[in-house]
């Protein structure tokens, strides 16, 4: 590559590296120090080096682990049913004609509704004795469901909300990919007397790979980070059938104000999605290429 | 053409289910928007008195005015500073791969550790350090936030192959900025307007960063709405009232929104 | 909160004044307490010339907001209010400047206090921290149009051979609540949700069983036999008497359905009390009333107390001017109009005001509810004692633990958090 290339390539990138080296270098910079300390928010000091002590405690508490564990099968349900649903409305959106914004503006409005708001909403809505839905299901001799109160149907619970939320960013992200393809693979295509199934498969799908990547790596980013909706649904139960990591992380920080084990817990969390973020990046690369 | 008719046909009925499961739950919220609590939740539902009290409600007893202000405020800026810049730096990734990957790998990395661990020497860094006005330090984080996000989705739309166009265009004489902005913008412009979108909305809901570094008077729509959870309850009216008036920015984004909502330019439509 | 339109115009008006407008910053929540306050400000504004924002949070969160502000050297809140149960914690981080001095020189009385509010939101360690804020102990709200009717007096006395009234010892109640689940109402409503509303529900329970939290060298006995016994009948009440899915509620979706009339009784916060007489949140409204839990006996109230304490946090930037405020929002003029307005009081003169009882003719049993209830466990570390709690509590009521087995463990957590507090010097 060119030497100019190269330099206007760092160019290009200065503003955006400036501005988040600013902002959010020195708080990792001190999340990660912090993380080799007894550092409790209580007695806010650096006097207690305790290496790699923080890290070995997280690692072998089996509360940190069940968390992890609930967290795993959380992002795994919400990112392949989101993206399921997603990529099925993106391709009928893509393809209609009449009422898109119509449909579009519907779609939007749960992601510019509050986690917070989404929470109290839902809590009402699936209230077991007092909420639309239950009442709706017992006029035609369905029997309560107990929405949040049972530990297996809770986790669902709070995946579907998270859904009804957040499978609009799924369409956005897909149908904007959908919307740069080129039109030329297509009108081939269509000469060629592909079907639809056809070239969905050879067309749609390999051109849209660098999009797919990213909007599935991002969504689970989030996912991972997912704590507004428990905080507000469940507090991590029943028992602890909800226990999401990042609230388990929250308490532990704000709660226990135990700041060292909090940043070992981030930290570990960080080198667990950065591991998978590479694999997926390498797979893109990969088939791309 | 019949096979057309029924594709168009499942098109709107995937569409038409999916859009009314989206917005039952909503209609929900108009309809106790319009009631009082005690209403609200009477089953089987019985229609009451309908007014606009608890509109009113939202901007006599709450701050709804300001709070809905800072939310549009931080959102917009935000996205107006992390948008142009996160564009050239996933252009200067996907072209020039600056960096290579693991300065893409390392930007998105600072939005892999939960904020709740982050936002305390954030705290300090705008309270002591370089203390600015509690909308100001929001903005910055959100940026902050938004960009690495931005960065990588317009990286993945910036793939479509436009070097051929790029090159043409060099050999007509034009730089290699006017090579980004008149031709590689244009055709990755859904991609573009998504991010955008989507750095808004990450701003229009973020509550931790907003709620820790905020004061009194800039608290966004994020932090003041979840204020009516109260220890003596939710007030659950008039919050379903400003959440209804809280959706007032999908209309204002909406023209936009058309740009790729009508099908983007192709790269056909260039040559 | 006042329109933000206006506050430009205030300041402006301000500014223009003689006297230098000072502004002080308190972080509160949306309770009906604090609505008082905002009303009656204005006074104080005039009066002093000092200009309070009040900042109105979500409760949940509001901790995560304040302990940034405590930790740095230079916070914006010159005053604060503190939820009881972070009370050790803030004395144990030195997070809150000791009142004493400003107390003993202008002469402010702190014996008018309620003893228990005092000790719980007042002082530590013989240190005055606090001047107690509103109390909410919880109390048993039960439906006394229920208790009135007829037919349910007269099966009542069939079955058990005594008058149906407002029940007077725990295993009273307990029938009671047996006794009215029938024909869609529930005997109770629980709060289940992890961990404080569980927690302190099931405080409650505890204390009527006869049970205490711990002995005085800080070693847990709410393992005890009486707190196994507590949890079963907690258990009991979700599952048998109570409404599917207590087990996940919060005090709002609780208060719900007692407020819908679909329950005989439900254990809270006593200023749920007011609320229940508002018809634009409650269909029962005059038909229910409030009272201490009833304990073992009946001399012994059941009640979990609580309340919240105003403090000058040590990174207050005009504790002189917090202190003004303390001092007017304290006065017994401004407490006792806080009390006409519905707010609950800590004093006992505004309890014992003659024309606070006569407009709200509950107050006695408030007094009454207050004096008799018991504290929780107050240290360093209340607020992770009550996550421990609520969490193995709500294990036990999904039933993926025994109720001993539950209590064990967060016994265990107990005295491992107590150690760590040096309380076993």
């Amino acid at each position: 590559m060119e030497r100019r290339d190269r330099r206007f390539g760092w160019m290009l990138s200065a503003p955006g590296l400036l501005l988040l080296g600013a902002v959010v270098l020195f708080p990792i910079v001190w999340a990660g120090l912090t993380s080799f300390f007894d550092y409790t928010l209580l007695m806010p000091g650096y006097d207690s080096f305790v290496g790699i002590g923080n890290y070995r405690m997280a690692a072998g508490q089996g509360e940190f682990l069940h968390s992890a564990w609930i967290t795993l099968l959380f992002v795994v349900a919400v990112v392949a049913i989101q993206f399921v649903i997603g990529m099925v409305v993106a391709l009928a959106l893509n393809d209609a004609r009449r009422g898109k914004s119509v449909y579009y503006l519907i779609l939007l409005c749960p992601l510019l509704i509050n986690p917070v708001v989404v929470g109290l909403m839902w809590r009402m809505i699936l209230h077991p004795t007092l909420g639309i839905v239950n009442w709706l299901l017992g006029t035609v001799g369905i029997a309560p469901v107990n929405w949040l109160g049972a530990p297996d149907m809770a986790f669902w619970t709070v995946v579907l909300v998270d859904i009804w939320h957040q499978v609009s960013f799924m369409v956005v992200l897909l149908l904007a990919g959908l919307s740069a393809l080129p039109t030329e693979p297509y009108e081939a295509a269509r000469c060629d007397g592909a079907t639809a199934f056809q070239r969905f498969w050879h067309i749609t799908l390999p051109l849209m790979r660098p999009v797919i990547i990213v909007t599935l790596l991002i969504r689970m980013i989030f996912a991972i980070k997912t704590y507004d909706i428990i905080y507000i649904m469940t507090r991590g139960g029943p028992g602890v059938a909800t226990d999401l990591i990042s609230y388990f992380i929250y308490r532990r920080a704000f709660v226990s104000l135990d700041l060292g084990q909090a940043c070992a817990m981030a930290v570990m969390l960080l080198v667990v999605i950065a591991g998978m973020t590479a694999m997926l990046w390498r797979a893109m690369r990969q088939v791309g290429e | 053409m019949r096979s057309a008719r029924g594709a168009a046909l499942l098109r709107h009925l995937i569409l038409g289910g999916f859009s009314a499961v989206i917005a039952m739950p909503l209609l929900w919220v108009l309809r106790v928007s319009l009631t009082d609590k005690a209403t609200a939740y009477r089953l089987p539902p019985e229609i009451g008195e309908i007014g606009l009290q608890n509109y009113v409600e939202v901007f006599t007893a709450f701050d709804f005015t300001r709070w809905f202000g800072n939310s549009v405020t931080v959102a917009v800026l935000a996205t107006l500073v992390s948008l142009p810049a996160a564009a050239m730096m996933a252009y200067a990734a996907a072209r020039f791969r600056t960096g290579g990957w693991p300065l893409m790998l390392g930007v998105l990395a600072s939005q892999m550790i939960p904020p709740i661990v982050l936002v305390l020497p954030m705290f300090l860094v705008f309270t002591t350090l370089v203390p600015v006005p509690g909308l100001v330090a929001i903005t910055i984080a959100h940026v902050a936030i938004n960009l690495p996000f931005m960065a990588w989705i317009m990286a993945s739309f910036f793939d479509a192959d436009t070097r051929m166009l790029e090159e043409a265009a060099r050999c007509d004489g034009a730089t290699r900025w006017q090579a980004f902005t008149r031709i590689t913008v244009p055709v990755a412009m859904p991609g573009i307007i998504a991010a955008g979108l989507l750095g808004f909305i990450l701003s229009w809901n973020e509550f931790l960063y907003a709620l820790l570094l905020g004061n009194h008077s800039s608290q966004t729509l994020a932090v003041g709405l979840a204020s009516l959870e109260t220890h003596a309850g939710v007030n659950i009216a008039p919050l379903a009232a400003a959440t209804l008036l809280a959706l007032a920015p999908v209309l204002l984004l909406l023209p936009f929104l058309q740009t790729y909502l009508v099908k983007g330019l192709s790269l056909g439509a260039l040559k | 909160m006042r329109p933000h339109i206006l506050i430009p115009f205030g300041a402006f008006a301000m500014g223009a004044g003689a006297v230098q407008a000072q502004s002080i910053n308190i972080l509160m929540e949306a309770v009906p307490d604090t609505t008082y306050v905002q009303e009656l400000l204005p006074e104080f504004e005039e009066a002093t010339g000092i200009d309070v924002n009040l900042e109105v949070v979500n409760y949940a969160e509001m901790h995560t907001k304040l302990v940034p502000q405590l930790v740095s050297n230079s916070g914006s809140y010159s005053a604060i209010v503190v939820d009881f149960y972070w009370v050790g914690e803030f004395y144990r981080a030195g997070w809150m400047q000791p009142l004493d001095d400003r107390i003993e020189a202008d002469g402010f009385d702190t014996s008018v206090y309620v003893p228990a509010m005092m000790d719980l939101v007042g002082e530590v360690e013989g240190t005055t921290y606090m001047l107690p804020f509103y109390n909410y102990a919880m109390g048993l709200l039960y439906r006394t149009d229920l208790l009135e009717d007829e037919a349910n007096r007269t099966a009542w006395k069939e079955e058990h051979g005594s008058e149906l009234r407002p029940p007077e010892t725990w295993d009273e109640y307990r029938d009671q609540v047996a006794f009215f689940t029938k024909d869609g109402i529930y005997g109770v409503v629980n709060q289940g949700l992890r961990p404080d509303p569980i927690a302190m529900e099931w405080s409650n329970y505890l204390f009527a069983h006869g049970g205490t939290f711990m002995d005085e060298t800080w070693h847990a006995t709410f393992n005890s036999d009486e707190g196994v016994a507590a949890l079963k009948a907690y258990i009991a009440n979700i599952d048998q008497y109570g409404p599917v899915g207590a087990a996940s509620f919060s005090f709002d979706e609780a208060f719900n359905v007692f407020s819908q009339g679909q329950a005989y009784s439900y254990i809270t916060y006593n200023f749920f009390r007011a609320a229940v007489d508002d018809p634009s949140q409650s269909s029962v409204a005059g038909a229910a009333e409030i009272m201490g839990v009833p304990g073992p006996t009946p001399g012994e109230g059941g009640s979990l107390n609580g309340a919240w304490g105003w403090a000058i946090p040590r990174s207050s930037p005009d504790p002189d001017a917090a202190w003004e405020f303390l001092k007017w929002v304290e006065s017994p003029e401004i407490a006792k109009r806080r009390a006409l307005m519905g707010g609950s009081p800590t004093r006992l003169d505004v309890f014992d005001d003659a024309e606070v009882i006569a407009e709200y003719p509950q107050t006695e049993a408030l007094k009454e509810l207050l004096l008799g209830a018991h504290n929780f466990p107050t240290f360093t570390y209340t607020p992770q004692f009550v996550e421990v709690l609520g969490r193995e509590l709500s294990l036990a009521v999904a039933g993926e633990k025994s109720a001993r087995e539950a209590l064990d463990a967060a016994a265990e957590e107990f005295d491992a958090l107590a150690e760590r507090d040096g309380r076993r010097g």
